[in-house]
């Protein structure tokens, strides 16, 4: 009764709704909430959003992964490698960054008490 | 084993460099390796300068034979990687013979500055789009982690905006990058470029408008250039410097790099790049001359002249782009003296405050003295360089009949002449009931930390007295930049 889910077509077109719908939840929290932590997970949901997008659109139904083992001996039928070693790295640079974020975010709030962005003014010109 | 001298080298001496720094902190070789490396890049940079004039130099470092990372040194790129290591070394002589803040002499800013340097360097040599994501944030997270050095409130503060926003704008190119890759299949730029324009229109547009954004931000255009003040005045100003005078132009050159690369024909992006270019300009120099602290001032200011360099790059025509490439040298090496005058300001007067400086100008003559060299090269008098790379700009918009951006240009320069001289006055201000009590609360700086900032400008007095030095390679670096046609081919060549 579900066999229809998997056409690639309509594979797809989950992939794109899901994932840009992930994309916009993140822009409105970067652009809405005010607690820090809440702003770094809002940026890590949109990276999450573009791996996702990435990933799915490039592999499609019955596609296996480019390992030649299992019996295997020729790269057919095989997902291109590429977009996975991709992905992989992106999550790698992300989390990276992510953990700098939240370490400053963690020492900004043990030092000011603070976790506001909007109330970050020291900067401004007064 | 003969060691070649290929573009690698760029990235990966400062690499290793930075990563074995543990080793230099037993052997105290801290900051003398931190100057000797940019200087030797340098040197080695500059002594490939005939070699790159024959032909460009490609590198390709293989993986298994269709992968592949795909290094590529023209003539642009080398102004580009001298540029940098010079600013390098200059930034590092500054840091070791002052009196340095502590927080800016150990390990971490050591690999901070060195990681810095080697994802600019990449960011401009690579020829790979992911490659280029990977260089973009190796030299984001360094900025981030300068800019928080400090550990106070305001260094903290600075560091999560520049995080937060440097992220959004990389979020933004991963999705340009993973759409040009779903669409095309490659993400060699030279191979992308060939297949660009089969893409559908919508798609294109959409690509563009998320590099747009995502490079935009980076690059510190209007309007997505709103919190760059904040990340100037947050960090320290020898960080600032850095930003000014490296970051951004290894971003604009990386966005009109893939512009030129991309589009066969630049009249579709060059009325969105020539108004955001000059938008940029006129609003940071107007916002400019009501700033309170140097900091900002200086901040503002670096934004103007940013957008008189996308302005002339954006019109793409040989004369605009040689001059807009030596212009991006002149106001590297003027905000590195602006910015090196405002640390040794803040190290004496603990204050950057248009209010507290009154009189600085009797107190610390040499340090001021230099500032006004820089203002005068940023407006662009004889006989300082700004003047000659302004008047290249002006004069390519002039043979192309254009009027409205040297309308533009000029204009700029008036009110950049008033917020530079509003500071001066107020600098050598000789009423002394308006000198604040706490001024001169800092320790007097050396003679030796003066030399890098005498070195700068001695360069702009030469730059300005004698610009044919440098004519060949800004002009050869305007022609490669501009030549798609010829990098597609020998790219795509090579590759074959």
């Amino acid at each position: 009764m579900l066999e229809f889910l998997d056409s690639p077509g309509v594979l797809q077109g989950i992939y794109i709704t899901g994932s840009l719908t992930l994309f916009f939840i993140g822009l409105y929290g970067l652009l809405a909430k005010r607690h820090l932590l809440k702003v770094l997970i809002s940026l890590a949901v949109m990276e999450m959003s573009v791996y996702l997008l990435f990933v799915g659109l490039a592999t499609s139904p019955g596609e296996t992964a480019p390992i030649l083992a299992d019996g295997l001996a020729t790269f057919t039928g095989m997902a291109d490698p590429v977009p996975q070693a991709l992905t992989l790295t992106a999550i790698v640079i992300g989390m990276a960054v992510l953990a700098l974020g939240v370490s400053l975010a963690v020492q900004y709030h043990r030092l000011t008490g603070n976790a506001d962005i909007r109330a970050m003014s020291e900067l401004k010109d007064s | 084993m003969e060691l070649q001298l290929t573009p690698v080298w760029f990235i990966a001496l400062p690499l290793l460099v930075a990563f074995a720094s543990p080793l230099w902190v037993r052997l105290q070789l801290l900051m003398p390796l931190l100057f000797a490396v940019p200087l030797l890049l340098l040197v080695l940079a500059i002594s490939l300068v005939p070699v790159v004039r024959a032909a460009p130099l490609l590198e390709t470092i293989v993986i298994a034979p269709p992968l592949g990372i795909h290094l590529h040194l023209d003539a642009a790129a080398l102004v580009m990687l001298i540029l940098f290591n010079l600013a390098g070394a200059l930034m590092a002589a500054f840091l070791w013979l002052g009196d340095t803040e502590p927080y800016l002499r150990g390990r971490q800013p050591f690999i901070l500055i060195m990681l810095l340097i080697t994802g600019c360097t990449g960011m401009v040599l690579t020829g790979d789009l992911f490659n280029l994501y990977v260089f973009l944030e190796i030299a984001g997270v360094s900025a981030y982690a300068l800019s928080a050095l400090r550990r106070d409130r305001g260094a903290l503060e600075a560091g999560l905006k520049y995080l937060i926003i440097g992220s959004v704008a990389a979020v933004f190119f991963l999705f340009a990058v993973v759409l040009i890759y779903l669409q095309t299949g490659q993400l060699n730029m030279a191979a992308v470029a060939s297949d660009f324009a089969g893409i559908p229109a919508p798609m294109q547009a959409l690509i563009g408008l998320l590099l747009l954004v995502g490079l935009g931000i980076k690059a510190e255009l209007f309007p997505f250039n709103f919190w760059v003040p904040d990340i100037y005045r947050g960090s320290d100003p020898a960080t600032a410097a850095l930003f000014s005078g490296i970051l951004v132009k290894a971003f604009i050159f990386v966005l009109f790099h893939l512009v030129f690369l991309l589009l066969a024909d630049p009249d579709v992006a060059r009325a969105w790049l020539m108004g955001l270019g000059a938008l940029t300009m006129l609003v940071a120099e107007l916002v400019a001359l009501r700033q309170q602290d140097l900091r900002r001032m200086l901040a503002y200011s670096s934004l103007g002249q940013v957008g008189l360099i996308v302005l002339a790059l954006g019109f793409a025509s040989e004369a605009t782009t040689a001059g807009a490439l030596f212009h991006m040298v002149n106001h590297t090496l003027v905000k590195l003296l602006l910015f090196f005058v405002a640390a040794l300001m803040l190290r004496r007067v603990l204050s950057l405050r248009l209010g507290d400086l009154h009189g600085i100008g009797h107190r610390m003559p040499v340090a001021t003295g230099l500032f006004v060299l820089g203002s005068l090269a940023v407006l662009g008098l004889p006989p300082l360089s700004g003047f000659i790379s302004k008047l290249w700009i002006l004069k390519g918009f002039a043979a192309a009949q254009l009027f409205w951006p040297i309308a533009l240009i000029l204009l700029a320069a008036l009110i950049e002449a008033a917020y530079y001289f509003r500071w001066i006055k107020v600098f050598y201000d000789t009423d002394p009931a308006k000198a604040h009590p706490g001024i001169m609360a800092g320790p007097v700086q050396g003679a030796p930390v003066y030399l890098p900032l005498l070195l700068i400008g001695g360069l702009l007095l030469l730059f300005g007295v004698a610009p044919f030095l440098l004519e060949v390679s800004f002009v050869e670096g305007a022609q490669s930049l501009l030549a798609r046609e010829a990098t597609l081919e020998q790219v795509l060549g090579a590759r074959l």
